[in-house]
């Protein structure tokens, strides 16, 4: 089989002679090029190919023709080692060609292959766009054709096993997944009409025991990783009154066993206050809100200062700083100056960069040291807002001073990965375990964070609503120029969903297909700058740079318009809106409804 | 605005206050007076250990300072002209951790013993040329601010006649060294490997340029080496630089005698059991290798024990009896150790005295008081004794080289005296030869001389003395043990051979010489067997010795993503409550973020997040079409969305829509 293969491919060569074909055939033969003795160094054939094809194309290929005949194997490799370089390869071609990793495949795995052979049948008929679904198929109808009685035997063989394979039934299972078409289509002989989707591989039942490696690459596998189209209606997200009224009105369960949790760790204050007061200082972490407990371990150390030495009896309260890490736009600068307001009299000079601040409070501090260290509680030292250098330097060497005590909590799993050696050594942390199952309620803002997950923070100016009242509030410039942009996002997107559609119908190039359409998709979301800018000069918006600037800063102020630098350095901008919102847009763009 | 949104505040507290029932609290304050006491013997205990890490601390760097002093004052009497910066390459290991506070004490070192001002530059605070320079002047001249308060605040932006300065001009820290005679300015690079080469290479060169007016010292703090350092610099620099390098006790070497001082130390009232030690030591050699965690971490042991143990009261050198509590002599009686030592009384019929011991408080406490002091007998001389069996291995250059804190691991399990390895150290003590036993004796009189060694080693010294100055030959003696003394025969008896070992004719001398080393290994051999009693053994163990891994490891090495996951894996082991425990996986009464969390569990790592809706509603919202309820799964679900998305869990996913990217794996 492998000798006629070659045949073919050698008669291809004959016929176009292209720098291109020439590379892009090699590919497929390399393992067995393997076997043959002959070796050219790439190089030395990357000059002999294109002089060939300047040259005299037809003759020298007449030779390796020639040779071929003569001396077998030898000839056409070298011409097809070329391909190494560039992977690219061309549609065509792969089909025609592609057999040969199939076969090794298929041979290498004819277990797994008859296994998803008798998915296909039980399961098929939905299309997906997974290259590797693509694979399989071929493989399967290798399969088919290739070897008969393999089909006939595998049924017999391997259906008990799939019988065993529970039908997931818990409701979880059956709500969330890929909503599955149960037509089963028997496609018993050549290709199946739609591609059949490619099924999750049956979930064994010690998919819910394996180690956790071993789970992570089960997920992971190549293909397994199947999700429907499905998508969530706009109406289906609450708005922030929504969510806040629904919320409100939920029944929150656990309520005592919480309060329960939040009980033991309120025993632990004592301990905490003596640990503060030996010099260390206390991380809280686990899941759930930290904050409530936080709060109340500020009333019980104040409680507790209140009434020792300096304070009792007297008018002077102990003044302890809090600071929530999580509220946007705190910055190193808010947390030193409130720190430096209870250490040091107000009637003092500060300095008022950063640096020299901190540099001052602990100088100030070593010097008249206070009676009791400054206590500073933070929620969320976490928080993304305080992650960014140098932060978490200055504020590691803020509290490694002995006259300071910081008790903070820490939201994210990972966060001791936040500092090396150096910052936790500063911050001499004793870690303990407050999970409280509290809701973040003040550190997240749900609705908000919901739609940015979803890409949909055009939410957030009010939907198309408020878009268009924005618009109607701006020159004629800024609309067109709104308008260019949506319809050449729209314009990308159709782009690639006539990709992702085409697969379907071109049944004869199924992998090669998919395969750029999915690459687009991810590299241009978004209109690149310049195009948009030019595209803008074009149709007259405006005549300079500067003029597309203020054109767009007035539209990144109202939220309308997200922009990123994507893998290439280059800027994209789009409108945070999902297809549909943004061909109504268009529409009444273009209908001049604003 | 409601205190939880703004960013900073100071803390007010409510109006009603409850005091009332905090005072309430503190009324029944008979454990909390027992607690005091502790507390109080903590620090009293702590005092002593930290002076003595102090010390130990200070006498590692102490060399290494006087050397780099020392190189400091020499350079000071040069005449100011464009000569090579004195430059000291201080190699600090590899543990960055405690470069910092190495750095600290050879600042106070040097301020105080030369009249030298000196300045630390981090790579933090230097990102440029200009800020780095902005940094050292303010640093300068904010402290000469400090020591002169008189003078108008801030520097002089102007020369008298010249032009404004600007405030990252070297002319700031020339009139500055003028002003205050600072006979040296000391540029001390700490972490020299973070800092951008050529940030470094145009200090190097400005420095230089200015070191016909400022008498500049650099030093620099390097954790590689001194040669991948001079690798970093150009070429042309060396020549501007005369550098010497000083080499810094490694900190596993100072953990070492750090826990001999310490842990093993001489008169320690309470010792860490091998579990704890391990855990610290295995900590500091794979996470931290930071001195100041390892005194922290043996801190936290005493904070640990002290507080929550009510018998450790009895740690405390001056206890009346009115001080202890009826509780704590309770808690003695409660202890494992006590039952078993009441059972052994009881078998030798001592009725009387554990009914005492069970009825009488007082009689207790007394037994008890003197049993802490015996028993911190036994565990002082079970140190004693490692320290002898480490001597007595380092005399014998023995390898492999066995750390004082390994024997103490081994000890404080009760392993050491079964164990290979003091077998080992016995045999070769045993046919050590004349000229090495010198050594042995040598150490072990130290010890004996400090009261450590109870073997009367005046009257081996003497014997072997004699012994060895009547030795004529020219080899030294040996004992009958020593292989040296055996020869192997070969013989053939019918037609066999016959391997067989045969012992040299000891001379006579030599058998004198093998008599009394045999005798000096038998009295050592009794007196180890007598001291290294497994200590956990001893009445009254949970006093003296602290052993237990739970609050140490927690606190110092938490898992918090295993608690999260753990928390919304299966939220029924924090919650404990009634309605979702056992093993059924998904139930529709668990908190909602953990029901999505499960979900999570299960997909792949792409999700769609409709999909993942759908899933939530149907165990959540029971299905029903019933709309108010649907309205409030939904906002239960997308709480839990940006729950998991707070959480890093997931991920905004562009590949497709509506679909959000699976970022943790639990378990991983």
């Amino acid at each position: 089989m492998v000798g006629t293969k070659r045949k073919h491919i050698d008669d291809d060569e004959e016929e176009h002679l292209t720098p291109k074909r020439l590379q892009a055939q090699p590919l497929q033969e390399d393992e067995s090029a393997d076997d043959v003795p002959e070796i050219h160094t790439p190089s030395r054939r990357g000059r002999n190919g294109p002089v060939a094809g300047n040259g005299t194309p037809r003759s020298i290929l007449k030779k390796t023709n020639l040779f071929n005949g003569i001396n077998g194997t030898t000839t056409p490799k070298s011409n097809r080692k070329l391909v190494f370089d560039t992977p690219t390869k061309s549609p065509d071609e792969n089909i025609s060609n592609g057999t040969p990793t199939i076969v090794r495949n298929a041979d290498r795995s004819a277990r797994r292959k008859s296994n998803r052979r008798l998915f296909e049948r039980t399961l098929n008929g939905v299309d997906s766009d997974d290259e590797v679904l693509e694979e399989d198929e071929a493989l399967a109808e290798q399969i088919l054709s290739d070897d008969e009685e393999f089909e006939e035997r595998t049924p017999h063989k391997e259906k008990a096993p799939e019988a065993q394979i529970p039908v997931p039934e818990t409701p979880s299972k059956r709500g969330r997944g890929r909503p599955r078409k149960a037509v089963a289509k028997p496609s018993t002989t050549g290709r199946p009409r739609g591609r059949p989707r490619k099924i999750r591989e049956p979930t064994p039942p010690e998919v819910t025991t394996l180690p956790a490696h071993e789970e992570y690459f089960w997920q992971n596998r190549p293909g397994g990783n199947q999700t429907s189209t499905n998508t969530l209606s706009s109406h289906s997200l609450l708005n922030h009154d929504e969510y806040f009224q629904a919320i409100q009105s939920v029944a929150e369960n656990h309520k005592s066993e919480r309060d329960f949790l939040l009980e033991l760790h309120r025993r632990a204050f004592d301990q905490w206050i003596f640990e503060l007061g030996e010099g260390f200082n206390i991380c809280l972490y686990g899941y759930g809100s930290k904050r409530s407990l936080t709060e109340s371990f500020t009333a019980h150390l104040y409680e507790h200062l209140a009434g020792k030495a300096p304070y009792k009896g007297t008018r002077k309260r102990p003044a302890i700083t809090v600071i929530n890490g999580y509220s946007p736009g705190i910055t190193i600068k808010d947390i030193l100056s409130i720190v430096a307001s209870t250490a040091i009299p107000s009637s003092t000079k500060m300095p008022n960069q950063p640096t020299s601040l901190l540099q001052f409070i602990l100088e100030h501090l070593t010097a008249h040291p206070p009676s009791h260290p400054i206590p500073i509680i933070l929620n969320s030292i976490d928080s993304i807002h305080l992650r960014k250098s140098p932060t978490p330097m200055m504020l590691a060497s803020l509290v490694s001073h002995p006259s300071i005590n910081l008790v903070c909590t820490a939201d994210t799993p990972n966060f001791p990965l936040l500092w090396d050696v150096g910052l936790s050594a500063q911050y001499n942390f004793l870690f303990h375990d407050a999970t409280t199952f509290a809701p973040y309620e003040s550190e997240i803002d749900v609705v908000e964070s919901v739609n940015e997950l979803l890409g949909r923070s055009g939410r957030r100016i009010g939907g198309r609503d408020g878009i268009g009242f924005v618009l109607r509030s701006l020159p004629e410039n800024a609309r067109s120029l709104f308008r260019i942009l949506v319809t050449e996002q729209l314009g990308l997107m159709f782009m690639d969903g006539d990709a992702d559609e085409d697969q379907d119908d071109v049944t004869a190039t199924p992998r090669s297909k998919s395969n750029p359409a999915r690459n687009s998709s991810e590299s241009s979301q978004g209109v690149e700058y310049r195009v948009l800018y030019h595209k803008a000069v074009e149709d007259f918006v405006c005549s300079s740079e500067v003029g597309f600037r203020t054109l767009l800063k007035e539209f990144h102020d109202h939220q309308m318009v997200e922009s990123r630098k994507d893998a290439m350095g280059t800027e994209r901008l789009w409108v945070p809106f999902r297809q549909e919102e943004l061909e109504a847009l268009a529409e009444e763009l273009s209908g001049d409804a604003f | 605005m409601e205190i939880e949104h703004q960013r900073c505040y100071i803390y007010s507290p409510a109006e009603e206050s409850d005091r009332p029932a905090k005072r309430q609290r503190t009324g029944q304050s008979s454990p909390d007076a027992a607690l005091s006491k502790r507390l109080q013997t903590f620090r009293q205990l702590w005092q002593k250990q930290e002076s003595l890490v102090q010390a130990t601390l200070e006498e590692a760097d102490s060399a290494t300072q006087r050397n780099i002093i020392d190189f400091i004052s020499a350079s000071k009497d040069d005449a100011l002209d464009h000569r090579a910066i004195p430059a000291g390459l201080i190699v600090a290991g590899p543990s960055i951790a405690s470069h910092g506070p190495f750095f600290e004490r050879l600042g106070r070192r040097i301020e105080k013993e030369t009249r030298s001002s000196y300045l630390v530059l981090t790579s933090g605070e230097s990102p440029n040329l200009k800020t780095l320079l902005k940094n050292l002047i303010k640093k300068a001249t904010s402290r000469a601010e400090n020591e002169d308060e008189d003078e108008e605040s801030g520097r002089p932006t102007s020369t008298r006649n010249g032009p404004k300065i600007l405030d990252f001009d070297l002319a700031h820290l020339h009139d500055w060294q003028e002003k205050n005679q600072a006979s040296n300015i000391i540029v001390a690079i700490q972490d020299s490997e973070a800092f951008d080469a050529v940030v470094l290479v145009e200090l190097i060169e400005l420095l230089y340029s200015w070191s016909d007016r400022i008498p500049f010292i650099l030093l620099f703090g390097i954790a590689t080496s001194a040669e991948s350092f001079e690798d970093r610099l150009s070429a042309k620099l060396p020549r501007y630089l005369d550098g010497q390098k000083f080499d810094v006790t490694q900190s596993d070497e100072i953990i070492e005698r750090l826990f001999a001082a310490t842990i093993a130390g001489y008169d320690t009232p309470l010792r860490m059991g091998s579990n704890l030690c391990r855990r610290i030591l295995d900590r500091q050699k794979d996470h931290v290798q930071n001195v100041q965690e390892f005194s922290n971490g043996l801190k936290y042991a005493y904070m640990s024990h002290l507080y929550a143990s009510p018998p450790s009261i009895f740690l405390s050198e001056e206890l009346p009896f009115a001080q202890v509590p009826p509780s704590a002599l309770e808690a003695v009686r409660i202890v494992p150790s006590f039952r078993r030592w009441v059972e052994l009384l009881l078998k030798d019929r001592k009725t009387q005295e554990v009914r005492d011991l069970l009825d009488s408080d007082e009689h207790l406490f007394n037994r008890t008081q003197e049993h802490v002091k015996a028993g911190q007998k036994k565990l002082n001389a079970i140190s004693d004794a490692i320290r002898i069996v480490s001597s007595i291995r380092d005399s014998l250059q023995m390898s492999p080289r066995v750390t004082l804190a390994s024997l103490w691991i081994r000890a404080a399990n009760g392993e050491l005296i079964d164990s290979p390895l003091l077998r080992e150290t016995m045999l070769s003590a045993k046919k050590v030869s004349s000229d090495k036993i010198g050594r042995i004796l040598a150490s072990l009189a130290t010890l004996s001389s400090q009261g450590r060694c109870p073997i009367d080693m005046a009257f081996y010294e003497q014997g072997f003395a004699q012994l060895i100055s009547n030795n004529t030959d020219s080899t030294p003696l040996r004992t009958q043990h020593d292989v040296r003394n055996e020869s192997l025969r070969t013989t053939v008896v019918a037609q066999k051979v016959l391997l067989s070992k045969h012992k040299a004719a000891l001379s006579e001398q030599d058998r004198a010489y093998s008599d009394l080393v045999g005798k000096f290994n038998d009295e050592l051999e009794q007196y180890l067997k007598q001291t290294l009693i497994d200590p956990r053994e001893m009445f009254l163990s949970e006093i003296l010795l602290y052993d237990l891994k739970s609050p140490h490891t927690e606190v110092f090495q938490p898992k918090p993503r295993f608690a999260i996951e753990r928390a919304l894996a299966s939220p029924h082991d924090y919650l404990g409550c009634e309605c979702c425990g056992g093993d059924a996986a998904l139930s529709a009464t668990q908190p909602p973020t953990s029901i999505l969390y499960q979900l999570y569990l299960e997909s792949g790592s792409l999700i769609n997040v409709s999909d993942l809706w759908q899933a939530f509603n149907a165990i959540v919202g029971g299905g029903e079409e019933d709309e108010e309820r649907e309205v409030h799964t939904k906002a239960l679900f997308q709480r839990g969305l940006a729950e998991l998305k707070h959480l890093g869990m997931v991920r905004s996913s562009r590949k497709k829509t509506d679909h959000v990217a699976k970022m943790m794996w639990k378990g991983l």
